[in-house]
């Protein structure tokens, strides 16, 4: 093992399933081989919460609130290389489904029409973030570097753009690597 | 004719040959140089609307789409650049964030769009322009399919099939600029479109999932199912059918583009009603004990049959056969009826006389092309768009795309009339009619006549002596031969000539004209399960007084609700063979699935019965 120093990686979960974080871990035994490379901080898999000054940061979920906007912000400005990881991030995806509907039709729907409600009432506290009017993708509010889509990208793709990012390249993306589900 | 001169250009530096017409996207295909395409689709008109097949022409600023530019002498194409690929790429981003793409809920998903195929084509990993997220509709009205506009990119292959293939122009594009829209009859629904005709053509050639058939809509990937062609029994044209099948289940049914017959086109019958209508199948041999339909084994069937059979004579036993039937079935027959008794085949009225008549060598050319070539189309005593989806199409677009004439003689109306020049009843047709008819058809140079049973009339003989005698007055060194064209009702309904099996055109007659203790109607997959036998009073009543009625079908109806034993048939899809159609042709038909539970091919029924 050289001596080099490791490479700080944050990753952050936004408007998202937490699939592309669970693709991530699908890289099995790899991980062993990402760790001598590469030391995670704040992620939802370490459950560290605050973002320090990264080489790389990786954002899944679409930008849906005022919190996620906030943290997508945060990571723009404290990373060297922004990845956007998965469909979400990069086109809104499944979040952004609510785009057809008005904010009130939205929330009157996940907070008192919902079958599972027992009291019924939209929050008005500001513990609770604030939804945008529409769901985007990261790319409308921070330059992203890199993308690596899919819903969510296989683990061998994971693993390709990581390590092809890691050499220094970008990673190509074509008809054999590319999928969007 | 003349043959087309030859050309020749280079394209991506290799030198192609073509002819004279084609585009330079003709000529790339044929010389297996790769162009992407979207709205291009071969059996329809070119468009040019997506803009991916776009080339550059040495000498030219400017890039051309392919599809729709012609191919010229010498010239020198380029087809692949990075400036071509930068400008494709940014056509689909611009389509990918103008409406709501979101692959993983699509059911197009994984292989068969095509906007998602030339995304991965191109490299699109992210889109550089914002995402428009517009609301628009889902239109689910319609019996069959379903259209998403979000899925929409407005290449017009569905507005094209529906002119081109069909005929009907029920689709068309809405609105302008950003605000373009697939529309059915203007402003309806598939549900409420008065003009749609079902065919599916939209769907068949829709590139993304933007419009999809319900019923085959999550059943699996159409390019990783299996593909068996086979020949449509719903009628006797006997289109070309491609099914796709999965596990043993049918995905999906399109027409077979290679078919000489229907060129890839199918009508509703073939394309839904054979696969996507829900009806209450036959599983397995049912024998009726205490008044009660009860599940049995084979044996239990095929003994309680030959123990019923055997309790009359061959004069007191019946059996009427569905024509559908194979034409194995048929030859199988003839040997089995002496033995069974009485046997006849249920064809429509007066289709025997025009069995008889339509005799004679299967012409080389198909009736369909034959119908697309003509100038002038007379329909006498037949009802295409009822009886025959397919025929009725051609006989539209030939109409209204080639400006040939329409003269229909009729018993009843039909949605045909509209585009008709004539359509007269075939009754008491004075002289000056015929004077309008006779110069009507005046320039006429390849006239087709498709006649029906109803042509086997007196009325319908004289209309035929008469129309043949105006183009025989009319030949004054034109060539003006008239084409004739039968086109019987019942699927393989004139296969079955022959001393051994009567043809049957009123059912109450025939079954009514001796002693009947014992009947067997197989109905096959006929699909109301041959109740339409029983619309007669005449024939229920002889019915209840038959002491034995067994039925073989796939579904249940009325008519087997009648039955003392019940013996399951196999379906269109499970069994192999031949059929004939209405031109004469031997067509395949191929085994696409297992049959389903107990059922058996009805030749292996009836020979199991009475060899």
């Amino acid at each position: 093992m050289s001596d080099k120093p490791k490479i700080k990686v944050a990753t952050a979960w936004l408007g998202g399933c937490s699939g592309c974080h669970m693709s991530i871990l699908d890289i099995d035994e790899r991980i062993i081989d990402l760790a001598k490379l590469v030391e995670f901080t704040a992620s939802p898999i370490t459950d560290l919460k605050e973002i320090p000054e990264v080489d790389v940061g990786i954002i899944e979920g679409a930008v849906c609130n005022d919190e996620n906007e906030h943290v997508l912000r945060t990571m723009r400005s404290r990373c060297k290389v922004l990845i956007a990881l998965g469909d979400c991030a990069l086109t809104g995806n499944i979040p952004a489904l609510r785009n057809s509907f008005k904010l009130e039709e939205v929330v009157t729907r996940g907070f008192v029409e919902i079958e599972s409600t027992q009291i019924a009432g939209v929050p008005d506290t500001t513990v609770v973030p604030r939804l945008l009017k529409r769901v985007r993708p990261i790319q409308e509010f921070v330059k992203v570097d890199a993308h690596i889509p899919g819903c969510p990208p296989d683990a061998d793709t994971i693993w390709y753009a990581l390590t092809e990012l890691l050499a220094g390249r970008m990673p190509q993306w074509n008809e054999t690597n590319l999928k969007y589900d | 004719m003349i043959a087309p001169k030859q050309i020749t250009l280079t394209i991506n530096g290799k030198r192609c040959l073509g002819q004279e017409g084609d585009t330079i996207l003709q000529v790339a295909q044929a010389n297996d140089i790769f162009v992407p395409t979207l709205c291009h689709m071969k059996h329809l008109s070119p468009w040019g609307g997506c803009r991916l097949c776009i080339v550059e022409i040495k000498g030219s600023p400017k890039v051309v789409p392919s599809c729709s530019t012609p191919a010229t002498d010498g010239s020198e194409v380029i087809a692949t650049s990075p400036r071509l690929h930068e400008l494709r790429r940014s056509t689909l981003e611009l389509l990918f964030s103008e409406r709501n793409h979101i692959c993983p809920i699509c059911e197009m998903n994984q292989g068969d769009c095509g906007l998602q195929h030339q995304g991965y084509v191109h490299g699109i990993d992210a889109v550089r322009f914002p995402y428009l997220y517009p609301t628009l509709p889902v239109d689910t009205s319609g019996k069959y399919f379903a259209l998403d506009h979000n899925r929409c990119i407005l290449c017009t292959r569905c507005v094209r099939a529906c002119e081109e293939m069909e005929g009907i122009h029920t689709l068309d594009i809405s609105h302008r600029g950003i605000h373009n829209r697939v529309v059915v009859d203007i402003a309806a629904t598939f549900g409420t479109s008065d003009t749609c005709t079902n065919c599916g053509a939209c769907v068949a050639s829709c590139p993304t999932g933007a419009l999809f058939d319900k019923a085959s809509a999550f059943r699996g990937k159409l390019n990783s199912s299996q593909v068996v062609r086979t020949t449509c029994l719903e009628c006797p044209v006997g289109c070309g059918l491609e099914v796709y099948t999965r596990d043993n289940r049918i995905v999906n049914v399109f027409g077979d583009f290679e078919s000489p017959i229907n060129r890839g086109h199918l009508c509703v019958r073939g394309r839904y009603e054979t696969w996507a209508e829900p009806r209450e199948r036959i599983l397995t041999p049912l024998v009726r004990r205490d008044g009660k339909l009860e599940s049995a084994s084979w044996n239990e069937a095929v003994d309680s049959v030959r123990n019923a059979a055997r309790r009359f004579q061959t004069e007191q036993r019946a059996m009427l056969l569905s024509p559908r039937l194979t034409n194995e079935t048929a030859r199988a027959m003839r040997k089995l009826a002496p033995k069974i008794g009485r046997v006849g085949v249920v064809v429509v009225q007066h289709e025997e006389a025009l069995c008889r008549v339509n005799g004679g060598p299967t012409p080389p050319a198909s009736a369909l092309d034959q119908l697309q070539d003509a100038d002038a189309i007379i329909i006498l005593g037949a009802r295409p768009s009822r009886d025959n989806g397919v025929v009725a199409a051609r006989i539209r677009t030939t109409v209204r795309r080639r400006g040939a004439k329409l003269l229909i003689f009729h018993s009843r109306k039909s949605d045909l009339d509209r585009y008709a020049d004539v359509s007269a009843y075939a009754v008491s047709l004075e002289r000056a009619f015929w004077k309008q008819v006779a110069s009507l058809l005046q320039d006429v140079h390849r006239p087709v006549l498709v006649y029906g049973p109803d042509a086997m009339t007196s009325i319908g003989v004289t209309v035929m002596e008469r129309l043949i005698k105006i183009f025989e007055v009319n030949t004054d060194g034109r060539t003006q031969s008239l084409q004739l064209v039968a086109l019987p009702v019942s699927t393989n309904g004139c296969t079955w000539t022959g001393a051994e099996i009567e043809t049957v055109e009123d059912v109450g007659l025939w079954l009514g004209a001796k002693p009947l203790r014992y009947l067997q109607v197989v109905a096959s997959d006929e699909p109301d399960g041959g109740a339409h036998l029983l619309r007669e009073r005449h024939v229920r009543a002889l019915l209840d007084n038959v002491d034995c009625l067994v039925v073989q079908a796939s579904y249940r109806s009325a008519l087997t609700e009648r039955a003392q034993v019940i013996l399951p048939s196999a379906l269109w899809s499970e069994k192999s063979g031949t059929v004939t159609n209405f031109e004469g042709r031997e067509l395949p038909v191929r085994q696409v699935v297992p049959p389903r539970g107990e059922a058996r091919d009805d030749r292996e029924i009836l020979e199991t019965l009475f060899s």
